[in-house]
């Protein structure tokens, strides 16, 4: 069996409550293990600690009790963290420093070769659609648009491992479509990709497997067909079909035994409306 | 080993660029700049003590603007990582909290060097200005003299102008900026607020600045006890002795600047800076983000 791309034993995380005797529990011995090549997201109400575990994973934060490897190797030694590419949660980075810079500056830390750094900052500005706000201070960028420099330095060192707090958290929606794209396409690069978010149905397009934390504890996990699927019911979407052979499909239903249960005019979702609107050319 | 000093540099190199893009450091800049310009102008007595007293001034402001740079910019350095969360995104690459604050502190000993050498370049021009003026009407008012006295009076300009010693009092004056931005890191990387870090750390400056009268004092009065040493020690440690990094009061006093002193001095900000650096490290690498 190969090694767990990420690995969580017994992993418990408190916080002292200042002046107070109390304490905050933010991980209650949380045990996960992310396959490589896995795309994982991690689903909770606000505070349920997701922030927390991908902290404590990328070794920002030190749990209380218990152990984490990456790769099978032990995360507090500082060398894992050149597998990992990190997106905190709402990042402002410099904010005097121009997209380009902070990318140059993120891949010297990320131990590209000096030779390769130019390329690389400008691939990625172009992957995340920014080459015309390269020379711009990030205190001038939007919301989304650190988002999305956020994304770019988390991916400058070609890391194997892409732990991403809310990425499309502030995207508009061809934002969030690329970002799942992007991430579709890492995966079949190989890449593996822990994730948190609050977009339910982005989750579950993008993500392999999903566990959902509730107050700092894991409440389910599992692949998404299984926790989802419903055993005994199957869906049919039919194009341009005549009305006899509708009628004839469920004359066949009835002869079976089987009860068809509901029968509707499929709908385009109000975020393909959306891109098909925008998507089209300005000028 | 190249790898960890790529990463050290880089965050330096990022720490000056941001902090030299701050209105703070430009407002203080030229303030300090003006107050050098203007120092000629606040000094008209006689052309000796002129010369002696534009020094003194331009000097003082030099000193004064290094040590509030050192501690206003640094104080922000770790709050303004940590609201900005830049310091999550910085730290979860493979860079040592130790390569971090050695990079920060880099950037903000370049930053000020920077500024000590502009602040320099303008007060020794000036003063040579006004050491050309002054050997003029010297010259002027002794046509009459015999040359030994003309000699003499020569003399007497270019020891009141001192280039050696002016040079040797900008140095201090940067040694003690250092001094204090390490120790600014080292008040930050406990404290929660940058109003906290600047409070103590102009409580520092003040106590700083009187203790060595204090320290005499109590020594040349009593014989002191071990406890007392001890505690001498103590007090001497967390508030450095930044009187010593005066140099100007020497410059006037005549004093010969030895090499022995300037080693001295050097050797103290040395041990200064390096012990600050080491408890703010030991502070920040436990420090919860
Ligand atoms: N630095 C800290 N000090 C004290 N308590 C903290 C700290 N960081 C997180 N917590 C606590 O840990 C718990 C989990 O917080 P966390 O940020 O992980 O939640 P989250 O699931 O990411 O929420 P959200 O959906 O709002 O982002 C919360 O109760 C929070 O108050
Ligand atoms: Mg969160």
């Amino acid at each position: 069996m190969s090694e767990a791309a990420v690995r969580l034993d017994n992993v418990s995380k408190v916080f002292p409550v200042p002046l107070r005797r109390r304490v905050n529990v933010a991980l209650r011995d949380l045990n996960l293990e992310i396959a490589p090549g896995e795309v994982y997201g991690l689903l909770g109400p606000n505070g349920s600690g997701k922030s927390t575990t991908l902290k404590i994973i990328v070794g920002l934060v030190a749990p209380t009790r218990g152990r984490v490897t990456i790769f099978g190797r032990e995360n507090s030694v500082v060398a894992t963290r050149r597998d990992i590419g990190f997106l905190p949660e709402n990042a402002y980075f410099h904010k005097f420093l121009s997209g380009e810079e902070t990318l140059r500056f993120h891949a010297k830390l990320g131990g590209v070769p000096a030779g390769g750094i130019a390329s690389r900052a400008n691939e990625l500005l172009e992957t995340v659609g920014l080459t015309h706000a390269r020379h711009a201070r990030l205190g001038t960028y939007s919301k989304g648009m650190l988002q999305r420099i956020g994304l770019a330095q988390a991916l400058i060192h070609k890391p194997k491992l892409l732990v991403l707090d809310e990425p499309t958290a502030a995207l508009d929606p061809a934002g969030s479509h690329d970002i799942q794209n992007l991430i579709t396409s890492l995966k079949r690069e190989g890449a593996t990709v822990l994730l948190s978010s609050h977009l339910l149905t982005q989750v579950q397009e993008v993500c392999d497997r999903v566990g959902i934390l509730h107050r700092g504890k894991l409440l389910r996990q599992g692949r998404l067909g299984d926790l989802l699927g419903v055993a005994n019911q199957t869906e049919l979407v039919l194009e341009n079909a005549p009305a006899e052979l509708l009628a004839e499909i469920e004359r066949e239903i009835e002869a079976s035994g089987a009860r068809l249960i509901a029968r509707r005019q499929p709908q385009s979702s109000l975020e393909q409306f959306f891109l098909n609107v925008t998507g089209q050319p300005d000028e | 080993m190249s790898a960890a000093l790529t990463r050290i540099f880089a965050i330096a190199r990022i720490t000056f660029i941001e902090m030299a893009r701050l209105r703070v450091f430009y407002v203080l800049v030229l303030f300090a700049l003006a107050l050098v310009l203007g120092s000629s102008f606040l000094a008209r007595i006689s052309f000796q003590q002129e010369l002696q007293v534009t020094e003194d001034i331009a000097l003082g402001a030099v000193n004064f603007f290094l040590s509030l740079l050192a501690i206003l910019i640094t104080a922000q350095l770790l709050p303004r990582d940590m609201e900005d969360r830049v310091i999550y995104s910085v730290l979860a690459k493979p860079v040592t909290r130790f390569e971090y604050m050695l990079g920060k502190f880099l950037g903000v000993v370049a930053l000020l060097s920077v500024s000590a050498i502009a602040m320099s370049l303008l007060c020794v021009a000036i003063i040579h200005l006004r050491e050309q003026t002054a050997i003029r009407e010297t010259m002027a008012q002794m046509a009459q003299s015999t040359p030994a006295d003309r000699a003499a009076a020569l003399r007497g300009v270019y020891e009141a102008g001192a280039m050696n010693r002016l040079s040797a009092a900008l140095a201090a004056a940067l040694a003690k900026g250092i001094i204090l931005a390490a120790l600014t890191l080292c008040v930050s990387s406990f404290a929660t607020s940058s109003v906290f870090t600047i409070s103590a750390m102009a409580m520092i400056y003040l106590v700083g600045n009187l203790e060595s009268v204090a320290r005499d004092y109590w020594l040349h009065q009593q014989v002191p006890s071990v406890l007392a040493r001890a505690f001498l020690a103590v007090v001497t440690f967390v508030f450095p002795d930044l009187q010593a990094f005066n140099l100007t009061d020497q410059l006037f006093a005549g004093a010969v600047l030895s090499s022995d002193l300037l080693l001295r001095l050097a050797g103290l900000a040395a041990v200064y800076t390096a012990s600050y650096l080491l408890i703010a490290m030991a502070f920040f690498s436990q420090r919860e983000l």
